[in-house]
C-alpha cells in the first residue's frame, strides 16, 4: 500500500480529505463519469469506490470524490477492478430529508493504465428498507406465463438501467408473482424495464440454466405515472435453450482471442485435476469478478485462457467460480511468481506449465 | 382436464440416443444408452420402468420436472449422474442403483423422496444443496470415492435409515446443513464416518451406528450439533472434536475405540450421560488449552483463513470471533455424569474425584505443550461426579 501512495500521492489526499479531484495523477489511470437524478446531472453528490462487491462491503471506501456542477466526476485510481457507488442525501423543498443512491449498473469497473469512462447512471430515492419509495396507486401489474399457462412464483426483476444489458444484480427491485402467476408491484413514477425469471431450483438470483424460463418484457420500457397501477399484457416466458444457452458461454469471459495462456492443473502428486477454472485478474488482490477465464479442465488437466490483451494477469484456479470457497473444491494459484503473476504480450500463445491444486475440506 | 401424452419406449437391445429433450409424459422400459445430455423440462414426468438399465457416456440426466423411478440402473463411463433441479416430492426415486458417475445424484433445491437407492463407486455419491427439503432413506452410499452423502447450503433433508460403508473420505459431511432428522443410520468402515463442520451445522445426530471407521464423527470449525444416543463401537477415533467445536454429546454409547472421544484445538463440548467403555483411552485432549485459547485463538484462526484462502480474501464463508467465543476459559472440560465403565468406575472410586484417571489423558498427564516455542497449560478433564451405572441402554 505504501507504493500505491508513492506512485499516487494524491491518493493519500483524497482518502484523507476527498480532494483527489482536485489534484493531477502522475499516469493519469482512474474513472470518470457523470451521476444522474431523474435523467438530470446530480451535482454535489458523493461517488464512493470499493474493491469489493456489496456484499462484502465492510469497510470504508477505497476512494471518495464529489460531482461537480454538471454532476461529472473524475477519480484517479492505481490499476485494479473497483465497484462504483453513488449517493446523495439531501432536503427537498418541503423540508424532508432524503437518500439518493445507486450502484453502477456495470461493476465492477476495470482500470488499466488509463481514465475509463464509466456509463451515466442515474441515483435512486431510497426508502426505509433500501428500496425505492413508491405509494400504493402507483405501479405495475400483470400475469407471467409460459405456453399460455400462468407459472406460479416466478421473479419480476425491475431495472432501472439497461447498460448492463437486464442481466446481473443491478436491477431496484425483484418482486415474485403469486401462485397464480400474478404480480402487482408499487413503483415510484418513472420509467423502468422489466424482465422474468422462473429458475427450475426456485432461487431468486445465480445464471440461468437450460431448461429455466426467462424473458424481457416486451414493451420494455415501461412508463409508471403518479396514481396508476400500469396493466401489462401478457408477459410470456420462454425457455433458456441448451444450444443458445453453450453459445452465450462461449462468449463473454471465455471468449477465444488471439492471446492465450496455456497449462496444465495438476495435483500435490503430479497427477492431471479435470473440472477446474482457471481464471486471471487484473487485480493482484484477485478479488471479484476475473477478467477471464478457462472453461473447465477436461481429464488431462489441461487449459487453456483467452486473454483480451497483453498485460499483468493473476492466475488461480478453483472448481467453482462466484461465490466462497466450499469442501471439496479444488483451488490453487499460479506460482511462477510470488505474487501469482505472469506478464503477457499481444498475441503470445504461452505455457504456463502447471498450477498445483489442493483440495479443500 | 389436461391431456398426457403417453410414450412408452420398450427395448431389449441397446439403444444409441442423442440430445434429447424429454417435454411431455414418458416411460422408458428396458436398456438405453445415451451419449449427450437427457433433460427433462418442467411439466413433464419421465418413469423409468423397474429393471431398465440406463447408461450414460459423459453425459447427465437433467430432471427439472418430474422422475419417477423403481427398480432400475443407471450407470456409465465419465458420466455426470442425475442432476434434480427444483423438483418435488412427486419426484421418487426407489430402489435404483447409481454408479460411476462424478457425482451419482445431484440435488438442486425441492424435496425429492429418494429410498433404498445404492450409490456405489460415485466421485460423490449424493450432494444436496440449494435449501433443499425432502428425505433419503433406506439408501446404501459404498465406495464413494470422496463423500458418500453431501448435504450444504441449509439443506434440510432428512437421512434416516441409510448405511454408509467404505467412503474413501467422508461418509456423510454436513456443511451449513440442518438435516430435518439425522436418524437410524449405519456408517462403516469410512475414513471419516460423519463430518459435521462450519459454524451454522448444528444437526441433530440421533440413534446412529459408527463401526470401524477410522473417525466416527469429526465435528469441526465452530459446528454445534448435537450427538445423542449413538453407539461408536470399535473405531480408531470416535468422536473428534476439533477446531473451537462445542457440540452437546449425550446418550451415547462409546465403545472399544482407540481414543473414545478425542477434543483438539479450543473446544468444549458438553460431554455427560453417555457410556465410556473399554475404549483404549476414554478421553484424550490434545493442543487444548483455555490459555492458549485467549491468547493465540484468535489470531490464528485469522491466519488459517488467510492461508487457506483461494485468492486472498475470497476465502471461506467466514464466523466472526464473537460467534467462537468460547463461554469460559478456565481449564477444564466438563464430562461429569458419564459412566466410565465398570473398571473405570471401580478406579475412580480409589482415586478419589480429585485423582488422575489411567483413562482420561489431559493435563494431568502432560502438563503443557508447545506452540511457536511458547508452552501452554494443557486442559484437564472434570470427570467428577461420575455415574454408578450405565447412562444408556443401547444395545450392541
Amino acid at each position: 500500500m505504501n507504493n500505491v501512495f508513492l506512485k499516487y500521492p494524491c491518493l493519500l489526499l483524497l482518502l484523507l480529505g476527498g480532494l483527489l479531484s482536485a489534484c493531477t495523477p502522475e499516469n493519469g489511470s482512474g474513472l470518470s463519469g457523470q451521476l444522474l437524478f431523474q435523467d438530470q446531472p446530480l451535482a454535489t453528490a458523493q461517488l464512493e469506490i470499493y474493491l469489493k462487491a456489496d456484499k462484502d462491503r465492510s469497510v470504508q471506501p477505497f476512494a471518495v470524490t464529489t460531482t461537480d456542477a454538471e454532476g461529472r466526476y473524475q477519480v484517479s485510481l492505481p490499476e485494479g477492478s473497483y465497484f462504483v457507488i453513488g449517493k446523495k442525501r439531501e432536503t427537498t423543498d418541503d423540508g424532508r430529508t432524503r437518500m439518493l443512491m445507486a450502484e453502477s449498473p456495470a461493476n465492477p469497473h476495470q482500470v488499466a493504465d488509463r481514465i475509463a469512462p464509466v456509463a451515466s447512471f442515474n441515483l435512486r430515492e431510497m426508502g426505509r428498507e433500501g428500496l425505492p419509495v413508491a405509494d400504493e396507486k402507483t405501479g405495475v401489474a400483470g400475469l407471467i406465463t409460459y405456453q399460455g399457462e400462468p407459472v406460479s412464483r416466478s421473479f419480476i426483476y425491475i431495472y432501472t438501467e439497461t447498460d448492463a444489458g437486464l442481466i446481473g444484480p443491478s436491477y431496484g427491485e425483484a418482486v415474485q408473482a403469486d401462485q397464480n402467476g400474478r404480480f402487482t408491484i408499487n413503483l415510484p413514477v418513472g420509467r423502468y424495464s422489466l424482465v422474468a425469471r422462473k429458475r427450475a431450483d426456485g432461487s431468486r438470483s445465480g445464471a440461468l440454466s437450460p431448461g429455466d424460463l426467462n424473458a424481457a418484457y416486451p414493451g420494455n420500457p415501461v412508463e409508471i405515472r403518479s396514481g396508476e397501477i400500469l396493466a401489462l399484457n401478457t408477459f410470456a416466458l420462454t425457455r433458456v435453450d441448451a444450444e443458445v444457452h453453450a453459445l452465450r458461454q462461449a462468449e463473454g469471459v471465455f471468449t477465444k482471442t488471439e492471446t492465450l495462456l496455456r497449462g496444465q492443473v495438476v495435483d500435490a502428486d503430479d497427477l492431471p485435476v479435470s473440472d477446474v477454472y482457471v481464471f486471471a485478474y487484473l487485480d493482484s488482490r484477485m478479488v471479484g469478478k476475473p477478467v477471464h477465464m478457462s472453461v473447465p479442465t477436461g481429464a488431462d488437466g489441461s487449459f487453456s485462457l483467452f486473454l483480451s490483451d497483453g498485460g499483468t494477469y493473476y492466475i488461480g484456479a478453483r472448481s467453482a467460480f462466484g461465490g466462497p470457497l466450499e469442501p471439496g473444491e479444488w483451488v490453487g494459484t499460479f506460482d511462477g511468481q510470488a505474487d501469482h503473476s505472469v506478464t503477457v504480450t499481444r498475441g503470445a500463445n504461452d505455457d504456463l506449465g502447471t498450477i498445483i491444486v489442493k483440495e479443500f475440506w | 382436464m389436461r391431456f398426457f401424452l403417453l410414450i412408452a419406449l420398450t427395448f431389449f437391445f441397446t439403444t444409441p440416443a442423442a440430445a434429447l429433450v424429454v417435454d411431455q409424459d414418458t416411460v422408458w422400459d428396458g436398456q438405453h444408452s445415451f451419449s449427450e445430455d437427457v433433460q427433462v423440462l418442467a411439466g413433464a414426468t419421465l418413469t423409468v420402468l423397474p429393471g431398465s438399465q440406463l447408461h450414460f457416456s459423459g453425459a447427465r440426466l437433467e430432471v427439472s420436472g418430474r422422475l419417477v423411478a423403481e427398480g432400475a440402473e443407471f450407470s456409465g463411463e465419465n458420466w455426470e449422474g442425475l442432476r434434480l433441479k427444483g423438483v418435488d416430492n412427486t419426484t421418487r426415486i426407489t430402489d435404483c442403483v447409481i454408479k460411476g458417475a462424478a457425482t451419482g445424484v445431484f440435488v438442486l433445491g425441492g424435496g425429492p423422496q429418494l429410498e433404498g437407492m445404492i450409490l456405489s463407486a460415485n466421485k460423490v455419491g449424493m450432494e444436496v444443496r440449494g435449501k433443499a427439503a425432502g428425505k433419503v432413506t433406506r439408501c446404501r452410499f459404498t465406495g464413494n470415492l470422496k463423500v458418500g452423502l453431501f448435504i450444504k447450503d441449509d439443506s434440510t433433508t432428512s437421512v434416516v435409515d441409510c448405511r454408509f460403508e467404505g467412503n474413501l473420505r467422508y461418509g456423510v459431511y454436513l456443511y451449513h446443513a440442518r438435516p430435518q432428522m439425522f436418524q437410524g443410520n449405519q456408517f462403516v468402515n469410512n475414513d471419516t464416518g460423519l463430518m459435521i463442520a462450519y459454524h451454522g451445522t448444528d444437526p441433530e445426530v440421533l440413534d446412529n451406528r459408527f463401526e470401524e471407521n477410522t473417525i466416527a464423527v469429526q465435528v469441526d470449525r465452530a459446528a454445534r450439533p448435537v450427538l445423542r444416543g449413538n453407539l461408536l463401537l470399535g473405531n480408531q477415533t470416535g468422536f473428534y472434536i476439533y477446531r473451537r467445536s462445542d457440540p452437546l454429546l449425550t446418550g451415547n454409547r462409546i465403545e472399544e475405540n482407540g481414543v473414545g472421544l478425542l477434543i483438539a484445538y479450543s473446544s468444549y463440548p458438553e460431554v455427560e450421560s453417555n457410556d465410556f467403555m473399554s475404549n483404549e483411552i476414554a478421553v484424550k485432549l490434545e493442543f487444548q488449552s483455555s490459555s492458549w485459547e485467549a491468547k493465540r485463538g484468535a489470531d490464528a484462526r485469522a491466519g488459517e483463513t488467510s492461508a487457506r484462502s483461494a485468492f486472498a480474501g475470497q476465502g471461506m464463508r467466514s464466523v466472526s470471533e464473537e460467534d467462537r467465543r468460547a463461554k469460559r476459559l478456565d481449564g477444564m472440560v466438563n464430562a461429569g455424569d458419564n459412566w466410565w465403565g465398570r473398571e473405570g468406575t471401580l478406579e475412580l472410586a480409589s482415586i478419589g474425584p480429585d485423582g488422575n484417571p489411567s483413562f482420561i489423558h489431559d493435563g494431568r498427564d502432560q502438563t503443557t505443550f508447545v506452540d511457536e516455542g511458547e508452552e501452554y497449560p494443557l486442559d484437564k478433564v472434570a470427570h467428577s461426579p461420575w455415574r454408578k451405572d450405565p447412562a444408556t441402554e443401547i444395545e450392541r
